[in-house]
């Protein structure tokens, strides 16, 4: 919990010399750097979506076209059809929506086995959050011997399943927090009244912990959006996501390409842009956590 | 209050109920395939061989540490890409933070707007700006033209040197954010009668950022430097679409280096035991970074 003060004028304004004109420029200043923040920090994707507007007399012009001339969606509709964009496409979407909720269907009832009980006691925490540190490179190559052995490389269960559990620790991590501020008297009065403790989590805790889980979904989903290393070396033909999709437009050069190469990076960070605004209170502690890397 | 938790009717099956099915699934895929690796590195099981192997003990660490120059380059230029970023990271982070603390008008939609990078996939940061570098069409080159400031097309990626640069500004625009975003939460949680009290005292702003904001933001800023540290032995998505580790191997990452042993040359056993050297030197960094902290807190300032 952060506490801020509001700081009274008065004393803000008691500066030497002229104490208006000095914070005035000193605001102007702070404007200033935040604009340079914003064009650094947003410029790429500005250009990233004019280009991915642009037609060919746009892309090859010199002096360069920064705001495209006669705007349209052909390298949507070309990535969606010549390249398979679509597929893909809906693979992310797929992949990334099944995984999420098969993380919290299962670290629930976990975080809540250690919220209410302290199961575990600290080991089961620090385990955890050690697992989350832990780099995707040393999984990948037993995973893939054991998928090859199993015949799960090329299948979305398998992606799946990877996802999922490596995205436990993780939610269970957020969700034992939420459910630490949750107070027990209120289950214990459903159970009292004759309720299962699964009921009791499912009727009653659930329903007033939403938005945490909300933001555990929301950050599982992200996460395994963005995932890389596990989706090249596991997909095959059917099965890639988009961040596999991109590969594809690096070999040869991505000039004769550029229009469905940026409109697949469009597709690509629309979820980010969606969730910094969604989860902006939450956006430190999911990040820290290693939230939205898989 | 708590302890109506463990009131008499609680079932002794019940937590370890509602705990098993993640503890199984995280045993299945990640804790026994972790052994697995363990026992692969110690074998010489190479697929492109085939699918014989013997025990060779400790011999691919052994090759690894003391005869591969490859991976001792990746372990190079890992450092060489992480210590600039982390410094630029830390500093611009801490600039952008300070900017945002002070009384302005739409804070929090400007830092949602500067939060977007931290949230898009390595892969695709590195996407956009593989294009912004490029060597005819791309926007830098075109800009840089139409200010004077370049007269030819000039390739970002031919020398190594320039790579490794534009490596770290793209893990820069990336990441700068996340460390904005924690520093912001450590400035705010200083309490203003700090200023006020220094103010009154005759501090100057400048005074007062040396003497207050600096000493109780020093664990924030070493928290956001760890997290980002060990971020960065990962960096893989990043170089893959950047750079795939060229010219000549200069942006070759540890994680990287493993990837092309382990799935170009098909060297299982070396790569698990390349990928426990990895989280080897990840856990030793951690731990030094987590002593020094130690060590500079029990000293008397």
């Amino acid at each position: 919990m952060s506490v801020t003060i509001a700081r009274p004028a008065a004393v803000t304004a008691r500066r030497v010399g002229h104490p208006r004109l000095r914070h005035g420029f000193a605001q102007g200043l702070t404007y200033l750097g935040l604009a340079l923040a914003l064009v650094f920090f947003l410029g790429p994707f500005f250009w990233i979506l004019t280009t991915s507007l642009k037609g060919n007399e746009d892309f090859f012009a010199y002096p360069p076209v920064w705001i495209p001339s006669d705007p349209s969606l052909k390298h949507y509709i070309g990535l969606f059809t010549r390249s398979s964009g679509l597929r893909y496409f809906t693979n992310s979407l797929v992949i990334s929506s099944v995984s999420m909720l098969a993380a919290l269907v299962v670290s629930l009832p976990t975080a809540y086995s250690i919220a209410r009980w302290r199961f575990g006691g600290g080991l089961l925490s620090t385990v955890l959050l050690v697992l989350r540190m832990l780099p995707a490179i040393a999984l990948i190559i037993p995973i893939y011997i054991m998928y090859k052995a199993f015949g799960l490389t090329n299948s979305y269960f398998g992606l799946v399943m990877l996802y999922t559990v490596v995205y436990i620790p993780f939610a269970v991590w957020l969700l034992v927090g939420f459910l630490r501020e949750f107070p027990v008297e209120i289950e214990e009065a459903a159970m009292i009244d004759g309720c299962s403790r699964l009921r009791a989590l499912v009727t009653v805790v659930m329903p007033i912990i939403a938005p945490g889980m909300a933001v555990v979904a929301l950050f599982a989903f992200i996460a395994t959006w963005n995932e890389f290393l596990f989706a090249i070396v596991l997909t095959g033909i059917e099965t890639k996501t988009m961040m596999v999709l991109v590969t594809s437009f690096t070999t040869g050069g991505t000039d004769q390409f550029y229009g469905e190469a940026t409109a697949s990076v469009v597709l690509g960070v629309l979820p980010a842009f969606a969730v910094a605004f969604m989860l902006q209170r939450y956006l430190v502690k999911g990040l820290a956590l290693g939230g939205t890397k898989g | 209050m708590r302890l109506s938790a463990f009131a008499p009717s609680r079932k002794q099956w019940e937590p370890v109920a509602f705990a098993s099915p993640s503890l199984f699934l995280i045993g299945v895929v990640i804790l026994f395939p972790l052994a697995y690796a363990f026992y692969l590195s110690l074998l010489n099981f190479d697929l492109s061989v085939g699918p014989d192997a013997e025990f060779v003990g400790a011999r691919n660490y052994a090759e690894a540490l003391f005869r591969d120059g490859r991976f001792l380059g990746s372990v190079w230029n890992t450092a060489v890409i992480i210590a600039p970023s982390l410094v630029v990271e830390l500093l611009l982070g801490l600039g952008i933070a300070l900017l945002l603390n002070r009384k302005i008008r739409g804070r929090p939609i400007v830092t949602a707007l500067i939060a977007i990078p931290a949230m898009v996939s390595p892969v695709m940061a590195a996407m956009a700006w593989r294009m912004l570098f490029g060597v005819k069409f791309g926007a830098i080159n075109n800009l840089g033209r139409q200010l004077g400031l370049l007269d030819v097309y000039f390739d970002w990626f031919a020398n190594p040197f320039i790579s490794i640069v534009a490596v770290v500004l793209v893990e820069v625009w990336h990441n700068t954010p996340f460390m904005m975003l924690v520093l912001l939460a450590g400035l705010q949680s200083i309490p203003q009668e700090l200023y006020e009290a220094a103010r009154v005292d005759g501090a100057t702003p400048w005074q007062g950022f040396w003497t207050i904001t600096l000493p109780l933001l020093k664990f924030t800023m070493a928290v956001g430097v760890m997290i980002r540290m060990i971020d960065l032995t990962k960096l893989f998505g990043l170089i893959f679409i950047l750079t795939y580790g060229g010219p000549g191997g200069a942006t070759e990452t540890v994680a990287f280096n493993t990837y092309l042993v382990g799935f170009k040359d098909f060297r299982m056993s070396y790569a698990s035991a390349l990928s426990y050297l990895i989280v080897g030197g990840v856990l030793i960094l951690t731990l030094i970074f987590m002593w020094i902290q130690r060590y500079r807190e029990a000293r008397p300032a």
